[in-house]
């Protein structure tokens, strides 16, 4: 089964080369050509998201090291266990709308304290999956346009997040 | 917006860091972030050129155009003004991606579209309706093979790393739908 699924993945890019470049044949085009011209549009891009990066991460860093993180855990978990939602997913829950590395070592952390099969560590991957990064797919999405107000990007992208934590914690009751 | 979380962020941590005495931790963190924005950006901008270059010779040929006509009843729905059949292509090769797992080449995509709806929006310094949507939705979208959180949960030894696959999808599909239905309310509404 994870056989299956990892092929899946790891064929998408093989296989979309193979259709592109035959494609590109049938037609005459100048496929070599088209890559080179392609490819220096894609450095160019990945240096204009650098400096967005550098942002990011030096805020997102900032954030768990100085323990501040921790602080709001203790101050919004009774919260949670009046609402009987298991404590150990809040890092998580805070964590994942800045950062997807970030989030797979805490998710890891959690995992190791409950068990992976326990309600707590289902909710937990749900929520990896179902709740995107939103605040560092925005930064990175518009630091490649002009834009400087976001308008609604960023309630729609928090309601969605906000949703998707409420969704992972009652769908892990029921299935 | 961002510049007002962004400097409560940093604030904050700060003061804490000071209050808490883990200022030490914290001044390394802040060194060791922007070794790793670089190291990631210099890390993924490998795959970003290969994408690109790939994604040149499809939009030229014609190819991505064809690809799309598969989900363009999902595109309608989504950005019924989006005339240019260009920049819908580039939106759902992004959202394939995603699906697929993907998602280094799903940046690549989206990035690319967004370029192409700056250009759409004349460059201005607002973002456009179909900008906003497509952010929203895109990040909605949940890999259907979620392949770090089932390989982290094969290590640590689950009898059935698998049995979060539906309900993670469940879950992203349900976010997108409210995500936007909001966006369509905030663009009503302005």
């Amino acid at each position: 089964m994870s056989h299956f699924f990892t092929f899946i993945s790891v064929s998408f890019l093989p296989a979309m080369t193979l259709l592109i470049v035959i494609f590109a044949l049938y037609k005459k085009a100048p496929v070599y050509d088209l890559f080179i011209s392609g490819a220096k549009k894609g450095l160019e891009t990945s240096l204009e998201i650098l400096p967005y990066m550098i942002g990011i991460f030096f805020a997102v860093n900032s954030l768990t090291s100085s323990g501040f993180l921790n602080l709001i855990d203790k101050l919004v978990s009774p919260i949670f266990t009046f609402l009987q939602i298991p404590c150990e997913i809040l890092p998580l829950m805070l964590l994942r709308a800045l950062s997807g590395s970030g989030s797979y070592i805490v998710l890891q952390d959690i995992l190791e304290k409950v068990s992976p099969d326990s309600y707590a560590g289902r909710v937990a991957c749900v929520m990896t999956g179902g709740c995107e990064t939103v605040l560092y797919v925005l930064a990175l999405y518009f630091s490649v346009t002009h834009v400087k107000e976001m308008r609604h990007a960023l309630k729609g992208g928090l309601i969605g997040y906000f949703v998707g934590i409420v969704v992972s914690i009652v769908i892990c009751r029921i299935i | 917006m961002m510049n007002k979380i962004w400097s409560i962020i940093l604030i904050a941590s700060i003061i804490y860091a000071f209050v808490n005495g883990s200022i030490a931790s914290l001044e390394a963190a802040i060194t060791a972030s922007s070794t790793k924005a670089v190291e990631f950006v210099f890390g993924f901008c490998g795959i970003m050129a290969l994408w690109s270059g790939l994604m040149e010779i499809a939009e030229e040929t014609g190819l991505i155009k064809k690809l799309s006509l598969f989900l363009l009843p999902l595109t309608r729905l989504l950005f019924p003004s989006q005339k240019d059949s260009d920049i819908l292509s580039t939106m759902i090769m992004s959202f394939m991606a995603n699906i697929f797992g993907a998602g280094n080449s799903s940046t690549v995509f989206a990035l690319k579209a967004m370029e192409k709806l700056d250009r759409q929006n004349n460059n201005s310094t607002i973002a456009s309706s179909d900008m906003c949507m497509f952010a929203v939705v895109n990040m909605g979208f949940a890999p259907i093979f979620p392949l770090m959180t089932l390989q982290i949960r094969n290590e640590l030894g689950s009898s059935e790393p698998y049995s979060i696959i539906l309900p993670s999808i469940i879950t992203a599909f349900i976010t997108i739908i409210v995500s936007a239905t909001a966006c369509r309310f905030f663009e009503r509404r302005s």
